[in-house]
């Protein structure tokens, strides 16, 4: 025990009073050290920082408001109201007796109505009690009832006495205001005039340091009486945050640091002060996404609860930030969130919680644009993906190929596809980061030539329409290409993908085209496409047999492209191991073997063929013979952004242990997570490489990032209604069949004016299309396209769409317009009508014609100034509309070049009808619809016996 | 430094850690004279520092050892080895002065009690430091809270508290109504009937090891190399998917082990007597059955007619019996383990039939 011993002590006392001084200094410095640490918050720097930076705010914001009140006038007002004072001063006996009358009036008010309400309370306990005793003994209790009826004529006495009294105090008040009236109507002006400043002199006074309230208050250990610094919060209570085992409305903390999001006048401060970029359409109170109700994380993800620059799970968009950030907030990848804040540029991933299944959101730009790309890259055809399903393949069919191509074009194209086509979707399978050995550049070359002996093998025949087709001229053609409208979903130069983008890149890029096939099977493509091809999405362009073959001369000498050529050769005892793995990995060694000793060697040769579009899914976007409801081969999709981290394999890859960063990379090289690892030829990963540049790979995941599981309730997302199902449908379809290459519809698409000279010569915008032309009348031109502005070029094709499809569209424009399902009445004119006569008039006082076509083209007028043919107005336009055009055009299409007639409306300029603008447009109206003999759609044939 | 590393990481392989443990077990009670020199308890004390203090600078170490769940653990290790060393001290200096006939050192000063103020300003200092550490640790450690609980990612390694990691790693070498139900209840039925076993009056109140050696031997085994060396294993030794990772180790989460076990009656029939398993299952486990009974019944009585006879003789039948009954289910675990690493083995007695393996 101890070594020192006193006689009755078993240690030394004072080296204990020593070691109990040490401790008790020590616990007193970790409980100073305690309060510290509670109290110590980096958010509570930035609501100081805040205070000082909303002063400075407010003082500009003053100084504006200062500049806006027009001096002269305030001053005159006080000036008048010190006058006005002076004279209420010479009535100033009458005054004070009139007020001491009325502080006694309301001080007998005040016991009046005390006495009223006692006598009332007194009442009903009596009364109750009484109710209760008759309902024991209903007999004896009427003393009880003579005093309650007593009590209740003395409450109702009482009540008339405060009556008397309100009178008389009221009374009083009108004798008093009225001699005041004089200053109290010029308080009120001037109150009115300095509303703004002193509104904001106030808030300057609440922003200035104040002991009590910046110090006291927010001081250690008295922080939690009514501190000023505090954290800030909105509960969602239509949003919900996925616990697993429960959802809970999200809490989201964010605008505990960030305190101006929502408030104009910081644009120009840094984070975490600054406003929201877009408050128009989030944040904002008037914005469909206001603060109070949406929150933030559940668009930018993050740790909602977290008051911590890490906890929040905030997320660099740079590598620099990242190491600005591990400097400056000691910034680490949080691990105890599944779900980072989404980095910069990417939150419109989460457009789609709400707006479940929505191809287009609008005002989503970025998240629209990755929409396109995952579409157009085709990854729904590999990956099942929730709002992608039922859609065409997207490579061409290959059941005919015999008549297309030549097997080695095939084999060189499928080696590298944009040595041969720069912009194309088609990517490379193989040679590629896994397959680089010469071993694997054997066996894909054995892959390659059994792949295309296989599709050779197993292609149907095709009759050209016309087996000898004229010649034509390429100079011709080539001006038919760039006018009609090829080069709307066609890429012929050497542009690059994301530049031409996913529109423009909707059909196969005519690059090296001439290299590729035939004359005879481009001129019988270009002739009728449906003739090679039913289910192809090109639609009829109305060429001539002449013009076809100009066209068909102009793109066979679009020639060139690099393909790359085999890197190895191999023999028939190679290939047919090659088999052999692909056999064994379905049936016993011994099985295979016999199965191939069954085999002649252009039997195994096609087997091995068959097994390797087997394994690479090139059945997912190509219809090929023998796979007919293959399912696809890649991993659905459909939930990937919520997908847990720990689902994914980095593999020895050594990269950030991020969703994004996974999926980034793996875009970047397919195959990258083979990496370092040792893998039989089948292990082996076999997605195919694309060959994304970074901006499409961010896309791409942006895309991937949007796919959630469903988690928010029904009332979190957009009200359902036929309106918005007739949207979300056509928003997709008109997206599908690339309308909006050529056309731009809800301020989206349109890519075909950037390829003329003027916006006025491409296709016209159709957002408002619903509320202009009648449906009946557009489902005929659908039907059967008709020259509308003939001094355009670019003509609209005739589409091949079901009618289903073709309602689909007419339903969009109606909802645009919100006009859906409308009935109409149908406004028939007579033209022997007073106002039509005056409406002729009009139509040529204001020299209509100068513009629009009747019947012939104005001369002598530049594109830009032309419009359509007004002899169809009868037929083609909704009557309403034609009023609301003449009457307003720019708000129907901004940048119109219809001039506003009626700029004042109803005020006119013209003297018909009194100068009365309604009745003015009304009869310009009416006598457009006594126009007739314009275009009209071409009925569509219809065979005898086919479906109508 | 890697050399120094893969060292440990060697020393860390659950075999040569038990055996090293038990190894510093034998060596402790047959050297306990050296082994409870200042010099070795300071040394030891001094080793252990140096160990975790400089292997903080391993980024793999420090992940696992500085993570705020297991910190109390790194404290058990020095606390336990500090109070092991300090009882067996205690013991071994009472031995030599009973040795040297005089009485033990507890009984020299019989009549004093040191209350006032020894005994309560030492316990005020100790209320006050234990408050500091508490205040100072609740600082520095943040609370070791994890994302929200989700039954599609449970976390890998899934750790019992560190308190059942004993428990936990038993689960490794016995089917789980064996570890979780039956040898649990054992430990409580056998902590609760000992003192009724052990009769042995002396060592009561003061320290000794001679007088007591096969009661204090059997308690630092089962405690200190079975129970307490299991939770420092699961705890710094066992990483993803229940593998074990050597201190210094990445914890890798792909990381394989080769484990394909084997039945004791696979062993028997298929490789010893060359032909198939048995379809009934009791001539297939027969072997097992009679491993087991011998085990349990004939090695008892063998014992006691044998080496244990004074232990027998003393004790009287039901005490022996229940006493060598829980003794040999404590080997059990050591003789599991053992079975498992150098013959691969599975089950002595696996009948899934009914569910009952051994």
């Amino acid at each position: 025990m101890a070594d020192k011993k006193t006689v009755g002590h078993a240690y030394n006392i004072d080296f204990l009073n020593v070691v109990f001084a040490a401790s008790s200094i020590f616990l007193f410095v970790s409980v100073l050290w305690m309060v510290w640490d509670d109290y110590d918050r980096g958010w509570k720097n930035y609501q100081r920082r805040f205070v000082q930076l909303e002063a400075e705010v407010t003082r500009v914001g003053l100084e504006a408001a200062s500049a806006n009140v027009d001096a002269v006038v305030l001053e005159q007002l006080r000036a008048d109201r010190s006058t006005a004072e002076a004279e209420l001063a010479i009535q100033e006996e009458q005054t004070v007796a009139l007020e001491d009358e009325l502080a006694d009036i309301d001080a007998q008010l005040t016991l009046a109505v005390q006495r009223h309400n006692f006598a009332k309370a007194t009442y009903d306990v009596n009364k109750y009690s009484f109710e209760v005793d008759r309902e024991g003994d209903p007999e004896s209790y009427t003393d009880q009832q003579v005093e309650i009826a007593a009590q209740y004529d003395e409450w109702l006495e009482l009540g008339l006495e405060v009556e008397r009294l309100t009178a008389e105090r009221d009374g009083l008040r009108g004798q008093l205001a009225e001699i005041r009236r004089g200053v109290t109507g010029l308080d009120d002006q001037i109150d009115a005039l300095t509303s703004e400043t002193s509104r904001l002199e106030g808030r300057l006074v609440d922003l200035a340091p104040n002991f009590i309230e910046d110090y006291l208050l927010n001081a250690p250990l008295i922080d939690f009486l009514a501190p000023s610094l505090k954290v800030q919060q909105i509960i969602t209570p239509n949003i919900f945050d996925e616990l697993n085992f429960t959802r809970v409305p999200k809490i989201d903390r964010c605008t505990t640091c960030h305190l101006a999001i929502d408030r104009e006048g910081y644009e120009e401060y840094p984070q975490p002060f600054t406003t929201h970029p877009n408050l128009d359409v989030y944040v904002g109170s008037a914005s469909p996404h206001p603060l109070e109700t949406t929150g933030c994380t559940v668009c930018h993800e993050g740790m909602p609860q977290s008051v911590s620059f890490r906890d929040a799970s905030h997320t660099p968009s740079t590598e620099e930030q990242t190491h600005d950030w591990e400097d400056s907030y000691d910034w680490a990848e949080s691990h105890l969130w599944d779900y980072p804040m989404l980095p910069r540029g990417m939150a419109e991933a989460s457009c789609a919680k709400c707006h479940v299944e929505e191809v287009h959101i609008p005002e989503a730009d970025v998240l629209n644009l990755s929409y396109g790309l995952y579409e157009r890259a085709g990854c729904y055809a590999c990956h099942k993906t929730t709002g992608f399903e039922g859609l065409r393949k997207p490579g061409p069919s290959l059941m005919k190929i015999k008549a297309k191509l030549t097997p080695e074009w095939v084999a060189d194209w499928i080696r590298d596809p944009r040595r041969v086509k720069p912009t194309t979707w088609m990517p490379r399978v193989w040679y590629n980061s896994n397959t680089s050995s010469p071993e694997d550049v054997r066996r894909s070359e054995a892959e390659i030539d059994a792949t295309v002996a296989y599709l050779f093998a197993n292609s149907e025949d095709h009759e050209f329409a016309v087996p000898v087709p004229p010649r034509g001229d390429s100079a011709e053609g080539q001006a038919i290409v760039e006018s009609v409208g090829c080069l709307g979903c066609h890429v012929a130069g050497d542009e690059t993908r994301l530049g031409a983008g996913p529109r423009r890149t909707f059909g196969q890029a005519l690059q090296n085209i001439g290299s590729k096939t035939t004359y005879e099977w481009v001129f019988d493509w270009v002739r009728n496409p449906q003739h090679y091809s039913e289910l192809t999405y090109m639609p009829d362009l109305r060429l001539t047999d002449r013009e076809a073959a100009d066209v068909t001369a102009y793109l066979m000498t679009l020639g060139g492209g690099d393909p790359r050529a085999a890197e190895a050769t191999y023999d028939q005892a190679f290939s047919d191991s090659v088999l052999l793995d692909y056999l064994r990995a379905i049936v016993p060694t011994a099985e295979a073997n016999a199965m191939m000793a069954g085999m002649s060697s252009d039997e195994r040769t096609l087997e091995l063929g068959e097994r390797v579009i087997g394994r690479y899914g090139c059945f997912s976007c190509h219809d090929i013979d023998g796979f007919e409801g293959a399912q696809p081969v890649g991993t659905e999709l459909s939930e990937e952004g919520t997908k847990l981290l720990a689902q994914l394999d980095f593999s020895f890859l050594d990269i950030p242990h991020t969703k994004i960063d996974w999926f980034e990379n793996k875009l970047h090289d397919p195959r990258v997570y083979d990496q370092n690892r040792v893998l039989q030829p089948l292990e082996k990963l076999r997605m195919p490489d694309y060959g994304f540049n970074s901006e499409e790979v961010q896309l791409l995941t942006t895309a991937l990032m949007s796919f959630q599981r469903s988690v928010q309730p029904a009332a979190a997302l957009m009200p359902g209604s036929a309106r918005q199902d007739a949207l979300r449908l056509g928003r997709a379809l008109v997206r599908r069949r690339n309308c909006i290459a050529c056309h731009q519809v809800e301020n989206d698409g349109g890519d075909y004016r950037t390829l003329v000279a003027d916006p006025s010569l491409a296709p016209p915008l159709l957002t408002p299309e619903g509320a202009k032309v009648k449906p009946d009348w557009l489902y005929a031109f659908f039907k059967g396209p008709i020259t509308i502005r003939p001094w355009l070029d670019v003509r609209m094709p005739t589409f091949t769409l079901t009618d289903q499809h073709w309602n689909q569209v007419l339903d969009y424009f109606g909802a645009i317009s919100n006009t859906i399902g409308e009935f109409r009445a149908h406004t028939i004119v007579s033209s022997r009508g007073g106002s039509v006569a005056t409406g002729s008039e009009l139509f040529d006082l204001l020299r209509c014609q100068q513009c629009h076509v009747l019947d012939e083209i104005p001369a002598d007028q530049p594109t830009e100034n032309l419009a359509p043919d007004l002899r169809m107005t009868p037929e083609r336009l909704q009557a309403d509309w034609i009023i609301d055009w003449l009457r307003d055009p720019q708000s129907i299409q901004p940048g119109t070049r219809m001039p506003a007639y009626w700029p004042d409306f109803p005020e006119a300029f013209y003297p018909q009808f009194d100068q009365d603008g309604e009745q003015q447009v009304r009869s310009i109206r009416d006598h457009l619809l006594t126009f007739s003999g314009g275009p009209r759609p071409v009925e569509p044939v219809v065979e005898a016996g086919d479906e109508p | 430094m890697d050399a120094i590393k893969d060292f440990f990481n060697f020393f860390a392989d659950p075999r040569v850690f038990f055996l090293l443990t038990l190894t510093g077990f034998i060596l402790m009670i047959w050297r306990r004279d050296v082994f409870t020199t200042p010099r070795v308890g300071y040394g030891l004390q001094v080793f252990l520092v140096l160990f975790f203090g400089l292997g903080l600078f391993d980024e793999n170490f420090r992940l696992i050892v500085a993570k705020p769940d297991n910190v109390p653990i790194v404290g058990l290790v020095f606390l336990l080895l500090f109070f092991t060393w300090y009882s067996m001290r205690q013991a071994v200096l009472n031995d030599r002065r009973l040795d040297r006939g005089e009485p033990v050192e507890e009984k020299v000063e019989e009549d004093r009690v040191w209350v006032w103020p020894d005994l309560v300003y030492t316990e005020l200092i100790c209320l006050v430091l234990c408050s500091v550490v508490l205040i100072v640790w609740s600082i520095v450690l943040k609370a070791p809270l994890e994302q929200p609980a989700n039954a599609a990612a449970t976390p890998n390694p899934s750790k019992a508290p560190w308190y059942f990691l004993g428990l936990q790693e038993m689960l490794v070498y016995f089917d789980p109504w064996l570890a979780g139900v039956v040898l649990p209840t054992l430990i409580i039925v056998g902590l609760m009937a000992i003192p009724y076993i052990d009769t042995n009056p002396k060592g009561s109140g003061y320290y000794t090891f001679k007088e007591r050696k096969a009661e204090i031997s059997i308690f630092i085994f089962g405690f200190v190399v079975l129970w307490a060396s299991l939770i420092v294993l699961g705890t710094f030794l066992r990483g993803p998917n229940w593998n074990f990772f050597g201190p210094f180790e990445y914890w890798d989460i792909h990381k394989l082990e080769a484990l394909t076990n084997v039945n004791l009656s696979e062993y028997i029939w298929l490789q010893g007597v060359g032909v198939g398993l048995p379809s009934n299952w009791f001539v297939r486990e027969f072997f097992g059955i009679v491993l087991l009974l011998l085990y349990i019944v004939a090695l008892p009585v063998i014992l006691a007619r044998g080496v244990l006879k004074t232990y027998y003789e003393k004790l009287g039948p039901p005490r022996y019996c229940v006493g060598i009954f829980l003794f040999l289910m404590m080997l059990s675990l050591p003789m599991k383990m053992l079975a498992r690493w150098l013959f691969n083995l599975k089950y002595i007695v696996a009948i899934p039939e009914f569910f009952f393996n051994i």
